[in-house]
Parts: C-alpha cells; structure tokens; sequence
C-alpha cells in the first residue's frame, strides 16, 4: 500500500488546489444562505432602472423555453431561464446569471415588454451557483451555456472533493505520529455527526 | 524567538490542523457532497423519495385556554399533538390556526380548529434519500422573511454544524495553499492547477455578469 504514497500524495495536492476555489465558492455561500438578513444589511440588491421596450413581434416557437429563449435573443439579454409563466395576456420569466437577476414580461397583445434587473452582487452569486442546478424545473435547466458547463463542474467538484477526503484518509494513515490524535478527530467528529442526525431525526 | 522559527512552528501547526480537521469533518463531508449530488441528480432512480412518501392523516381532540396570545397558542398546540419541529407559515385567525412543523424528511401541516377543539394533521414521511435530501437545506431560512430566525432549537444547532462544516473547508483551502507553498518548487504544476482553479471560479462568480 505504501507504494501508492507519493503518487496519491500528489494527486491530493493538484486536486485540491484546483478545487480550492469552488470549495470557496460552496463554502461562502453556505454562510450566506444561513445568514441573508446579515448579507443584505451589509450588501443590499441593487435595483437598476426599469426598461420599458417593445418588440416588433413574439418569435413564438414550438415551446414556451423556445418562446423564451427568441425573446431573450431579441431583447440581447444572456442567462439561464429560470421558470416560465404565461397566461392570456402576458408571459413572464426570470433570466439569471450569477450575481444578476432579471425579470422580463411581455404583453402579448401590445408586444410591450417590461425589463426588471436586480444586481445582486458576488456573494449571493455563490448562492445562486450553489443552488444550482438544484431539483427544481428539472426539464428547464440548462438552457443557458454556462449552466451546462456548471452541472458538469458542480458535480466534479463534488466527486473531487469525495476524492480528496479518501485519499487525506489514506495519507493520515501513514503519518504514524498523527496516528493517535487523527483516531481522536475521527472518533469526535463521528461522535457529534452521529449524535446530530440522532437528535434530528428522531 | 526568531522569525524563522515562528514561521517553521506556524506551517508545522497548520498542517497538523490541515489534517484533523478535515479528520473531523471527514463524515459531513460526506453528508453534504452525497446530498448535493441527490438535489442535482433528481433522474437517480435508486434515491427516488417523493414517489415512495408515506402520507398520514390524524385528527386530535386540543383544547386552546381562553387569553393566549398567538405564541403561547402555537406552543399549546404542538404541545398536544405531541409534535415538535420547525414552525413555519403560521396563518393564525381568531377561530383557526394553520401551519406547519417539518424536521429533516418529515412534514406536517396542521389545521387546528379552536371551536370544535380539533386539531387535524397531515403529515408526510420521506424515506432515507428523502432524509438526506432535506437535510443539505435545513437551515431554518424564510425567503421572504429573511430577518427571522430558527424557531426549533435543533435547526439552529443544525444550522451552527453548516457554519461550521463552511469555515472548516475555508479553513482547509486555506491551509493547503499554505502547506503547498512551502513545498512548491517540487511541484510546480501547483501554481498550474491553483490558477486554473481560481480563474475558472472567478469566470462563474465575477465575469459571466460583466
């Protein structure tokens, strides 16, 4: 086993500081989920000004994400369509990237289209992406480019990260005078884990 | 003592925590990256929960003395349903209160009538994966009450472990930078991969918005 050492060794190191950054990323945006009333008091949503346009007509299409996505493609607006409402007169939807949030309706009388955006910063961008792509709107998600990309590096990010805690596992093993002390950190930490999920979960 | 020695005690001292904290967070860990990945992968058939969910309907004789206020009420009801948990969307009028207590995988909405003295309670059961999926988000947070806090004492204590389990892996960032920059002229594919790690987060957080 010992043989194995070095090269996990390195591969620890590379992995983990690659994915450093996006443990950040998850990391931060757990406090800022946990704590929002803090996070707006020191970072307020910015509300930009309100757009008022008109389109020359609806590009509808065999979907409402198609519909949506002809819209967004006119108006020039990037981002990932979050949910989609429409009823006789109107349709309206989110468009998000991380850190902002915009708010398209569109009167499908008159065509007047009404653009709200909200900047929301970096922090509640780590939210966002932590968020997602999440369980909702299952057969949405994913129609922006980018939030392809992340649903791949989310989940790698992840795998890795199941990865780096195996393999620091298998490092501490051989640290002989960290032995004692890590069976301790083992123990403590399963301990108040276990301890937790009883209480819990009944 | 000098500088030298100050720092060589400081990285020794790092990399020791480096180890047992992560150690110590090995199974939360797991926890909440097993979990992330369910609320990613709702297609798992194996980790289905919502199909296999296991609904109850109980009704039960309470009792509301006349003169509690809104809380105490609350309080008088849970009490006799023997349930506790997270209370939340309370609607409250002078004859009925509806709300409901949810812990991890478990849900309960309750209509308490005050004239007829009954309090009738639906509650849904999740299975394991159900447990585990609702457990990556329990964390007390109203979206549109962003100012109020837990109101069980284990959300909060929940809560705090998230906290925890989130300065841990800072933590752990952090001391791997520290303990690879003391060993990086032998690998310095190092700066490679940091560079690339922080480039690629930063396109997400900073730049797809510019």
């Amino acid at each position: 086993m010992k043989k194995y050492y070095p090269p996990i060794r390195t591969l620890h190191l590379y992995i983990g500081l690659f994915v450093s950054p996006f443990v950040l990323i998850f990391s931060i945006s757990v406090l800022v989920l946990n704590h929002t009333d803090f996070v707006n008091s020191i970072n307020p949503v910015k509300h930009l000004p309100v757009v008022k346009t008109r389109l020359d007509k609806i590009p509808y299409d065999s979907t409402d994400l198609q519909t949506a996505k002809g819209i967004i493609q006119k108006l020039g607006i990037k981002g990932e369509i979050d949910f989609i409402s429409q009823n006789d007169d109107h349709i309206s939807f989110p468009v998000t990237l991380p850190g902002i949030r915009t708010k398209i309706e569109v009167d499908k009388h008159t065509n007047d289209v009404l653009i709200t955006r909200e900047e929301e910063g970096a922090l509640r961008a780590t939210n966002y992406l932590h968020k997602m792509p999440g369980p909702h709107n299952t057969k949405l998600r994913g129609n922006a480019a980018f939030m392809k990309n992340w649903r791949v590096l989310a989940d790698m990010v992840v795998y890795l990260l199941l990865f780096l805690s195996a393999s620091g596992i298998f490092l501490w093993y051989f640290l002989k005078a960290e032995r004692k002390l890590g069976w301790l950190a083992i123990v403590f930490g399963a301990t108040i884990f276990t301890g937790l999920l009883l209480f819990i979960l009944g | 003592m000098n500088y030298k020695t100050l720092i060589k005690k400081f990285t020794y001292s790092n990399r020791r925590l480096h180890i047992h904290v992560g150690l110590f967070m090995v199974l939360f860990i797991w926890l909440f990256s097993f979990s992330g990945l369910l609320l990613n992968h709702g297609e798992w058939k194996f980790a289905s929960f919502w199909d296999e969910r296991k609904e109850k309907t109980t009704e039960t004789a309470v009792s509301i003395p006349a003169g509690l206020d809104s809380l105490d009420k609350l309080k008088s009801i849970l009490s006799q349903l023997k349930i506790s948990g997270e209370v939340n969307n309370v609607k409250m009028t002078s004859d009925s209160a509806d709300f409901s207590v949810s812990y991890p995988g478990h849900v309960s909405n309750i209509h308490a009538d005050f004239k007829k003295g009954i309090g009738i309670q639906k509650e849904l059961s999740y299975n394991i994966w159900g447990k585990l999926r609702t457990l990556h988000t329990f964390n007390g947070a109203n979206r549109d009450h962003p100012d109020v806090e837990p109101n069980w004492l284990l959300t909060r204590v929940w809560r705090f472990s998230m906290d925890a389990v989130a300065l841990g892996l800072i933590f752990l960032s952090f001391s791997s930078w520290i303990m690879w920059y003391k060993i990086r002229h032998n690998y310095s594919w190092g700066y490679l991969a940091l560079i690339a790690g922080f480039v690629l987060a930063a396109y997400f957080v900073f730049l797809l918005r510019s």
